[in-house]
């Protein structure tokens, strides 16, 4: 298993050179470049040079990408005074862009990571729920459900939501992570409820789906059958057979959607106005702050190879018939 | 009795007819539409979307640009005759501009699919027929696309290359979201290679596009149809996301997305705003989906998942 | 617990009753689909008796499996047992709870599958799947169902049992696995083990080993097996009684030996002369015409009667069950030495109804 790791990682290197390469051309294709907002009657034609060598525009671009991937490939490194600064500078804040996007990650963790655990803890039942009880009107219920959840769009729910519980009702406030001046857990929770509650609800429909497919597609098997045969009832049946045979693919699943953490971020963020980092990726190109764009595509690529690596491991782990 | 042949075992009585003479014969095609046509809610689906494809090629072709007028006196005017939706908080009729929204929305929907098709088949179908080094060549391509964040991406490619323009959406949508067809059709492909029919027109000495376009493509034609179906309804929503967030389609004119951003500063004031273009987008994507399941079911009923 | 007997103490000689072990009385198991309802076992009657093997033997569909799966009352809905009897030495099936029926299953009657690559889940080893089982019904702790489970494996003639024990079935070949299933089947030592088709998808050379291993058990054990194939070799090998079934109804019982030497209905026939033989030679080989009657569209009286060089007008009326010798019955109007019954051949409507009902035993 620790060579197949292995091996993976290194197939997984041409893989983000190529996404490397091409965010890279994009970035320096597209029309306008960082210095133009300089562009003023205010700014001395030598500044101008200065600013160009600073940021290493008067290169090559072959050479400016070779010494970016270089540094970006080595996070590590630290100026004296300890700031991370392979990965660049920000062109908005002048930052360093490893800090910018290290201060952002726990806060969407947070959400994602909660999010995730509501829906497998939410899904999981309703789906086998569901299978077991197919036809009746628990399970069409249910299907109802999830086909609609899964066709409203999760910015739109946030919104009805908001509207609902913060604006109507009042329950839970409008946006952003903390209230003014309170930092305690509590109000962080008060401040979560909202945006958790429409990724999860998108995501159960989803995954509600799965697990009931899953699982009907278990109970048709004949290892089943022989379980019913050997004389045991049929919540052991579901319980002890069908169940560990059904989870196999939504483990994966898991694993899967792993990348979607970043990306479903970014609109969630955006209408909660919660400081994460989707949030970050979306102000980042608005200002075409070029350093933590590219950042950002990277980190995304590798999360979706890290996302599928570990998708590929936990299904060894659960299926015995898989051997690497 | 003895058991050698008993040669009227062989006969047939005289005008007995054969059990199997009783079975109706029917093509593949048109066991697939019987299928098809059993099934309520795919052809509801189906009929929805024919009902809102009419609607955004009919209304705003003969209304022109009324969806952009504004109107000072008309602001949160109620529901009248030529505006069964009202009007919003500059006087512009909404359901006129709910119709240009999702004629531009569907149509964005349709180019970028169209494009997923064509790369994504071409792909795919190239992939899975050569197979060796060409396959694998093509796959680390499709590995390091999927491997990008998608949306992301998008948002990148919108934002920088110009927003606004509804073929640098297509593109961008279309150019991101190839993969998933290709990967499908290459796994029809790569099973149907060693398939005895294809084989057999090699033996004819078919030419390889031959076989590829006449033989296989047919066969792959079941999961990519499918494919294409929720394409459509990704890449609306895909669409609907970029002009909710600014990257997309800006006012004046509409997309079913920014009319959605627009409402939200009216949430308080008009509430309804944000409802139409948000129940719009989710008939859409339903009745893609119900569309996509009908037909999935109506090609291969083996593969149903449900009973 | 009901007033059920307990069936274990037959075969030390203790027996409580008279009754055979298995005794199934004019079954019928419905299946109501969109397009009417499929009878796919419509009135079979047959006893088991203690010890006895019993082969039943027919074409796909013909209700085989059905009527196993009814005994066990795994019948999936939307289908049911709509009537008849099934009774385990006494103990009426058909109206058992579900609680009844798990102590039955896998415990005083065991069945095994065709499919041995499918029918052990893939997620559990096979020692663990055997120890299910036994700790299922007999009183064990964990170690020792586990040493059973060995036990049973070394039983059915696999070598190193401890260390197959511990393996998964996708580890094992067909032979091996279909051999664990039957380890699993008689590690709770049930008087009956129903074993729909176990060599069907087998090589012949572990065919042959299989059914040598199930003689074996047989013998050991003093149980009594229901054996379901459509391959006439294979009963002959193993079966004491055979029923042939046809479109879901018996249309002939006997003991092994008068089914090969004196079969009656015309389909035991040409279920016999299609089996090529070697030394023989013929110009084709003979088949039965035609095809299994559509359950949605059978037809009246006699459903063979489509496909039968004997036919005649009186077969539009339902023949019946009759008892051709001591131990040998054929749903059939040709008479014992197949002549037109003594009614006519072409009798019909009331005459030919009433004529059946009084020739066949009271089912």
């Amino acid at each position: 298993m620790a060579t197949y790791v292995i091996r993976r990682l290194i197939q997984a290197l041409p893989i983000l050179l190529g996404i490397a390469v091409i965010s890279f051309i994009i970035v320096h294709v597209a029309p306008g470049s960082p210095i133009d907002k300089y562009r003023t009657p205010r700014v001395s034609p030598e500044q101008l040079q200065n600013l160009i060598r600073m940021y290493g525009l008067d290169k090559s671009l072959p050479e400016q990408f070779f010494s970016w991937i270089f540094n970006f490939l080595q996070p590590w490194q630290t100026d004296g005074a300890g700031n991370h600064v392979a990965w660049g500078f920000s062109f908005s804040t002048g930052a360093p862009v490893w800090d910018r996007i290290t201060e952002r990650i726990p806060a969407t963790l947070l959400l994602m990571g909660t999010a995730l655990a509501s829906t497998v803890v939410i899904a999981i039942p309703i789906g086998v729920l569901a299978a077991v009880k197919q036809y009746s009107l628990a399970d069409k219920v249910i299907t109802v459900f999830a086909t609609v959840g899964y066709a409203v769009p999760s910015y739109w729910l946030g919104l009805m939501l908001i509207y609902t519980f913060a604006i109507n009702l009042n329950l839970f406030p409008l946006f952003g992570m903390h209230s003014l001046g309170k930092t305690d857990p509590l109000d962080v929770g008060w401040h979560m409820i909202l945006p958790v509650a429409s990724l999860t609800i998108q995501q159960v429909a989803g995954w509600s789906r799965y697990m009931r497919s899953s699982m009907l597609e278990v109970m048709r098997q004949d290892y089943i059958r022989t379980a019913r045969a050997k004389g045991l009832s049929s919540g052991q049946v579901i319980r002890k057979h069908a169940l560990r045979n059904a989870l196999i693919p939504i483990v994966t699943l898991l694993g899967l959607t792993i990348p979607t953490l970043l990306s479903g971020a970014i609109i969630t963020e955006a209408i909660f106005s919660w400081p994460g980092l989707g949030n970050l990726g979306y102000t980042s190109v608005i200002d075409r702050d070029y350093p933590v764009v590219l950042a950002f595509v990277m980190m995304g690529g590798f999360m979706v190879i890290v996302g599928n690596l570990i998708a590929d491991i936990l299904y060894a782990v659960v299926d015995p018939r898989i051997k690497y | 009795m003895d058991t050698t042949v008993n040669p009227s075992l062989a006969q047939r009585l005289p005008g007995e007819i054969d059990e199997v003479d009783l079975i109706p014969v029917r093509t593949y095609w048109q066991m697939v539409r019987r299928r098809f046509l059993r099934n309520r809610l795919a052809v509801v689906a189906f009929l929805l979307l024919v009902v809102l494809i009419a609607l955004a090629l009919i209304v705003p072709t003969l209304t022109g640009e009324m969806y952009r007028k504004t109107s000072l006196i008309k602001p949160y005017a109620g529901v009248e005759l030529a505006a069964p939706l009202g009007y919003d908080d500059i006087g512009q009729n909404i359901f006129l501009r709910l119709m240009k929204a999702l004629q531009t929305s569907l149509f964005i929907g349709f180019a970028a699919v169209s494009i997923i098709f064509t790369v994504g088949v071409s792909v795919g179908a190239i992939a899975g027929y050569f197979g060796g080094w060409v396959d694998n060549i093509l796959m680390r391509v499709v590995d390091v696309v999927l491997s990008l964040p998608s949306l992301f991406l998008v948002i990148m490619l919108v934002a920088f290359f110009g927003g606004g323009n509804v073929w640098v959406i297509v593109f961008a949508i279309g150019l991101t979201g190839w993969t998933t067809a290709a990967r499908l059709v290459r796994a029809t492909f790569l099973s149907l290679r060693e398939a005895d029919f294809v084989q057999a027109a090699q033996a004819l000495g078919a030419s390889r596009f031959r076989i590829i376009t006449r033989h296989m493509l047919p066969s792959a034609l079941a999961p990519i149809l499918v494919a294409v179906t929720l394409g459509v309804a990704d890449s609306v929503v895909t669409e609907a996301a970029l002009s909710f967030l600014g990257f997309g389609i800006s006012p004046p004119e509409a997309s079913l997305g920014n009319m959605m951003t627009n409402a939200i500063n009216y949430m308080i004031r008009q509430p309804l705003l944000i409802v139409y273009p948000g129940v719009t987008l989710i008939l859409i994507v339903l009745a893609a989906s119900f569309l996509g399941d009908g037909l999935r079911d109506a090609l291969d009923p083996r593969q149903r998942a449900e009973g | 617990m009901t007033d059920r007997v307990k069936v274990k103490e037959i075969r030390t000689g203790v027996s409580e009753t008279q009754d055979d072990l298995i005794e199934v009385k004019d079954l019928r198991t419905y299946f109501p689909t969109q397009d009417g309802v499929v009878k796919a076992v419509d009135g079979v009657s047959f006893e088991i008796e203690a010890g006895k093997t019993l082969g039943i033997v027919g074409e796909s569909g013909c209700g085989k499996s059905i009527t196993a799966l009814s005994i066990m009352k795994l019948i999936e809905k939307p289908g049911r047992i709509v009537g008849g009897s099934i009774k385990l030495d006494g103990f009426e099936i058909v109206n058992a709870t579900d609680d009844e029926m798990r102590q039955i299953r896998g415990n005083e009657i065991s069945m095994i599958f065709q499919e041995p690559m499918t029918s052990l889940n893939p997620v559990y080893n096979c020692g663990d799947q055997i120890a299910e089982a036994v700790s299922l019904h007999d009183d064990m702790g964990r170690r020792e169902a586990h040493n059973k489970a060995v036990e049973m494996i070394r039983d059915v003639g696999i070598p190193d049992p401890k260390h197959r024990a511990k393996q998964y079935p996708h580890e094992l070949s067909g032979g091996m696995r279909q051999r664990v299933m039957i380890a699993m089947a008689l590690s709770t030592d049930p008087a009956l083990l129903i074993a729909d088709e176990p060599t069907t998808a087998l090589d012949v050379t572990i065919q042959a080993q299989i059914l040598e291993l199930m003689k074996a058990l047989r013998e050991k054990n003093k149980m009594a097996i229901m054996l379901i194939t459509h391959d006439l070799g294979v009963i002959a090998e193993m079966a004491d009684e055979v029923v042939v079934m046809y479109a879901g109804k018996v249309v002939e019982r006997s003991d092994v030996n008068t089914i090969f030497a004196q079969p009656h209905h015309p389909y035991t026939h040409g279920l016999l002369a299609s089996i090529p033989r070697l030394g023989e030679r013929h110009k084709r080989l003979a088949v039965i015409k035609g095809v299994v009657p559509n359950p949605l569209n059978l037809p009246k009286g006699c459903l063979f009667k489509r496909r039968c060089p004997y036919a005649m007008p009186v077969c539009d009326t339902a023949p019946p069950f009759q008892q051709l010798g001591p131990n040998h019955s054929s749903l059939c109007w040709l008479t014992a030495d197949q002549k037109p019954p003594a009614i006519g051949a072409n009798a019909s409507g009331v005459i030919a109804e009433e004529t059946a009902a009084a020739m066949s035993p009271s089912k």
